[in-house]
């Protein structure tokens, strides 16, 4: 299987790398920094945080590839190690706590219907017509921004990077429907914001 | 026939889209659609909200990324 061929090399690359071949860990550098850095530009939001983050990234592969077992594919354990140098990163900032996006979650009556018509509910499909370019890239950094941690990140992985539920699980450490539940929550409230960007409150 | 209401309906969908929802219940979902276009229109934008927000937030990747990152580490390991 041609995906299996590719992950072995990774993995006979890391080792080689760990055993203090230069070049095979310049290799793995060339073949991974890209993915890396828009992962972490996502988790980020912006290209000089995101340039930290790969640096950091790839000084803790380089330290770190003694130790790598092989028991988890090298790109799951080089996304996990990102992924944690990007939340680490945004701790550091100096920052205001990200405002809450829980007042879009979809709103229902007493019986459990939709509070708002047909017409309101699908408005947000049509976000990127109805809103000016600039603005909707403006709004949509914010909203990915002001999610909670663990909701950005599976949104990220899953929705962004469009990695595989089962991939996304092994990079956060935890289960499938973990995952799942997270990134729904965070289309959820990332759906209400767009709805409440294009003038209806969800 | 089915009890299931537009709350319940959004509390599955991630995992009715996925396909791993218990037959049962799927076929609930789907007994739910048919009868409710709020439902049928909340689906539709919330299936769309992924895609919005991957295409506005797209970016290039900057020029000379790669040789910068070789640089740096380059410095760090002392060569």
């Amino acid at each position: 299987m041609e995906q299996d061929g590719e992950a072995q090399g990774d993995e006979a690359l890391a080792r080689r790398a760990g055993e203090g071949d230069e070049s095979a860990f310049e290799t793995l550098v060339a073949r991974f920094h890209g993915r890396v850095y828009r992962l972490a530009r996502r988790l980020t939001g912006s290209d000089g945080d995101a340039q930290d983050v790969m640096q950091d990234t790839f000084l803790q592969v380089y330290r770190g590839l003694g130790s790598f077992r092989g028991e988890s594919k090298l790109s799951t354990w080089l996304f996990r190690i990102a992924t944690n140098a990007a939340l680490m990163h945004r701790r550091r900032r100096e920052r205001r706590p990200a405002e809450s996006l829980e007042e879009y979650a979809p709103r229902f009556d007493d019986e459990g219907r939709h509070q708002l018509g047909e017409a309101e509910l699908s408005l947000p499909a049509r976000a990127d017509e109805l809103l000016d370019r600039r603005r909707l890239v403006e709004h949509a950094l914010e909203g990915i921004d002001r999610l909670p941690d663990l909701y950005r990140t599976a949104f990220v992985l899953r929705d962004l990077e469009e990695m595989p539920t089962a991939e996304v699980a092994a990079v956060l450490g935890c289960e499938p429907a973990a995952v799942r539940q997270r990134v729904h929550r965070a289309r959820l409230l990332l759906r209400g914001y767009l709805s409440h960007l294009v003038g209806v409150e969800p | 026939m089915t009890t299931m209401t537009c709350r319940d309906g959004a509390e599955f969908l991630m995992d009715y889209l996925d396909g791993v929802l218990p037959a049962d219940v799927r076929a609930d979902v789907d007994a739910h659609l048919v009868g409710c276009p709020k439902c049928v229109a909340f689906v539709r934008s919330y299936r769309e909200t992924p895609r919005i927000l991957r295409e506005s937030t797209a970016f290039e990747i900057p020029d000379g990324l790669v040789t910068s990152l070789q640089r740096f580490l380059a410095e760090r390991r002392g060569k």
